[in-house]
């Protein structure tokens, strides 16, 4: 039997219905385009709105703060470095990508998340929905994005969304499951009603998890929008993209060090985050 | 409400109380109370475990009531039965005059929240919030504005001798400490009862027996109403007014300290007083013998010379009284009477748990 039959059935058929959702739903995915593209501008203006010595000594100050004065120094460094190779801009609009995608994926991923950290049955039907979500090639969100939402940072936004929700939701489960039942106990035997429970002894409980769960959201994001350069997401991610094209190589390094030193500025930041709220619920 | 004080002012009164664990527990329940079942043809008809086999106890007003047994013998199961952390699979529990089983969630919520308080083993402090905000927790649930909740709170740990340590966060603090802030919690709320779950097991010897004491102290100051459960018979004879002995589930024996000690139920409890010091637990009434009596073996002694104690006077006491005469001989005075006489020989069979009945040939 020609099984291809089938396979090119279910590929005319799935053509179609893409098709159909363009035609007939196009109100709402401008809707929804706009809405991404309003977020990624505002983030993006107020990142550009002053000078990079400015946002370098910021992210120094952070570090400082949070982690040590030496991780201070070389972040507000490493930073301007970025700046001194020209690429500025560049780093400023995926640094307004990724929060612009992280912030959408938390805002959806951390209800999605409690919900499921009350309901088993919601956290076994989702489990599997996660696991495909992160196991496809991160490129394949990028086609049906692009035929809805055209070429430009909405279509890398969607797709950097999609990809960087899961861990937020299972970090989140995990952490509102994980309430140590003598803290339940406790709460029962003080008369606490369900919204008490949850918000004086589940959710400060989880808040570790929650945290480690932004911090995987963030480096999700990041390896998404360098893919997602691809589809004219702008920033780094399109300078590698176009270095590639044309072989230029020096280009292409440069701009790789910038995303590697904002990665991992924002990972040391989020995860010293992270592990501070891990301390205080020792 | 008040104006009708119940007989002897039960506060909680536990009637009949089973409860069943296992897949088929409802039949099991059944079955026990249409024919009677035991505990053991309950596991073996329908698989399910008796934690808690018909305990009746009743605690009064003011009163200490622990609750020993080793683990396993389902003292903390019977404890959660009583502020219905676990329902009961049959029988009553009245707390105040209500039924709790009958109560709707938010009736049982304020009812917990203001009349029962409990103590945890694992003293469950909130890692996140300091000291004082632990001890205020219980009034922060009812909803007490933050400055009159900070400041029953600052009160309350003043109690247990915590004023310094009030913006700490617990993992400060020693586990005694720790256990002080989780009664100070408890005590902030101002309940009528509060239920300990072996709250000093985890403590090493001299931290525990301190805060035996100044738990007793404590809740009799307070006038509070408690309910001990310990694996500990010196510690339930150290804390308790009465103390319920439990075995698989069974209450086998209610009493006072010394009438567990001097009159055990059942072998099992026996074994488990033999070890216990009755230095300070049998009184004099419990070893003297009637005057008459006395008068007939010793005919020669002037029964009004002898040092005089009180029918309270435990063993201790008597032996001091004793040493300090010339005679072997102590009179028990009741009232202005001599009640009776505490000989040497009465002494030792005090200390040695003999029953007072038994022959001697003086």
């Amino acid at each position: 039997m020609d099984t291809s039959v089938i396979t090119d059935l279910f590929d005319t058929w799935t053509d179609d219905a893409l098709g159909w959702i363009s035609d007939n739903g196009e109100w709402l995915f401008e809707f929804i385009r706009l809405i991404l593209e309003g977020t990624y501008d505002g983030i993006l203006w107020l990142l550009e709105l002053a000078p990079f010595y400015v946002i370098a000594i910021i992210a120094g100050l952070l570090a400082w703060r949070l982690i040590n004065p030496v991780a201070g120094f070389l972040a507000g460094v490493a930073l301007a470095f970025c700046a001194f190779m020209g690429l500025w801009a560049e780093t400023m609009s995926t640094l307004a990508l990724v929060a612009t995608a992280t912030i959408l994926a938390l805002a959806v991923g951390i209800p999605i998340g409690i919900v499921a950290g009350f309901v088993q049955a919601f956290d076994r039907a989702l489990e599997p929905a996660l696991d495909l979500i992160q196991t496809l090639p991160p490129y394949i969100y990028l086609l049906p994005a692009i035929a809805l939402l055209g070429y430009g940072p909405a279509t890398a936004l969607v797709a950097t969304f999609i990809v960087a929700m899961p861990p937020s939701i299972r970090l989140t489960s995990l952490g509102i499951r994980m309430t140590p039942r003598e803290f339940i106990e406790l709460g029962q035997a003080s008369g606490l009603s369900p919204w008490q429970m949850f918000t004086k002894i589940r959710l400060p409980f989880a808040i570790p998890s929650i945290m480690a769960g932004i911090n995987q959201s963030l480096m999700m994001a990041f390896g998404m929008v360098v893919i997602a350069g691809i589809v004219g997401s702008g920033g780094l991610g399109e300078t590698i993209y176009g270095a590639v094209r044309t072989l230029d190589i020096a280009t292409s390094i440069n701009a790789a060090i910038a995303i590697v030193i904002l990665t991992m500025v924002l990972d040391r930041l989020t995860q010293s985050a992270a592990h501070r709220a891990k301390a205080g619920v020792r | 409400m008040n104006t009708v004080k119940e007989a002897n002012d039960v506060l909680l009164d536990c009637q009949n109380v089973w409860k069943i664990f296992g897949a088929k527990s409802s039949a099991a329940v059944k079955a026990v109370s249409d024919r009677g079942l035991s505990k053991k043809q309950v596991l073996q008809d329908f698989d399910c475990v008796v934690g808690v086999s018909d305990a009746s106890l009743q605690v009064r007003r003011g009163e200490i009531f622990c609750i020993m047994g080793l683990s396993g013998s389902g003292k903390s199961t019977l404890v959660r039965l009583l502020n219905r952390l676990i329902e009961p699979s049959l029988g009553k529990i009245v707390v105040k005059g209500r039924e709790i089983a009958k109560l709707n969630a938010a009736e049982l919520r304020d009812m917990r929240a203001r009349n029962i308080g409990m103590v945890f083993q694992s003293v469950a402090l909130l890692p996140y919030r300091t000291v004082l905000e632990n001890a205020a927790f219980g009034l922060e649930v009812r909803g007490v504005p933050k400055d009159e909740r900070n400041e029953t709170a600052r009160a309350a740990l003043a109690k247990v001798g915590l004023s310094d340590w009030i913006s700490r966060y617990p993992s400060e603090l020693s586990g005694g400490m720790q256990q002080r802030v989780g009664l100070a919690r408890a005590l902030a709320a101002d309940p009528e009862i509060i239920l300990m779950d072996e709250p000093f097991s985890a403590l090493d010897p001299l931290i525990r027996r301190q805060l035996q004491d100044e738990f007793r102290q404590l809740t009799k100051s307070l006038g509070k109403s408690a309910v001990f459960i310990t694996h500990d018979l010196e510690e339930a004879i150290r804390i308790g007014d009465r103390i319920a002995i439990m075995k698989d589930g069974m209450i086998v024996q209610v009493g006072t300290a010394e009438e567990i000690v001097t009159k055990p139920a059942d072998d099992y409890v026996a074994e488990f007083v033999a070890g216990i010091s009755r230095i300070h637990l049998v009184k004099a009434h419990s070893v003297m013998r009637p005057v008459a009596d006395f008068k007939t073996s010793q005919p020669h002694c002037d029964v009004d010379a002898l040092l005089k104690a009180s029918p309270e006077a435990d063993i201790g006491e008597l032996i001091d009284i004793t040493m300090r005469s010339d005679r072997d001989a102590v009179a028990v005075v009741e009232n202005g009477s001599i009640v009776g006489v505490v000989t040497t020989r009465g002494l030792l069979r005090g200390v040695a748990g003999m029953p007072a009945g038994a022959p001697s040939a003086a």
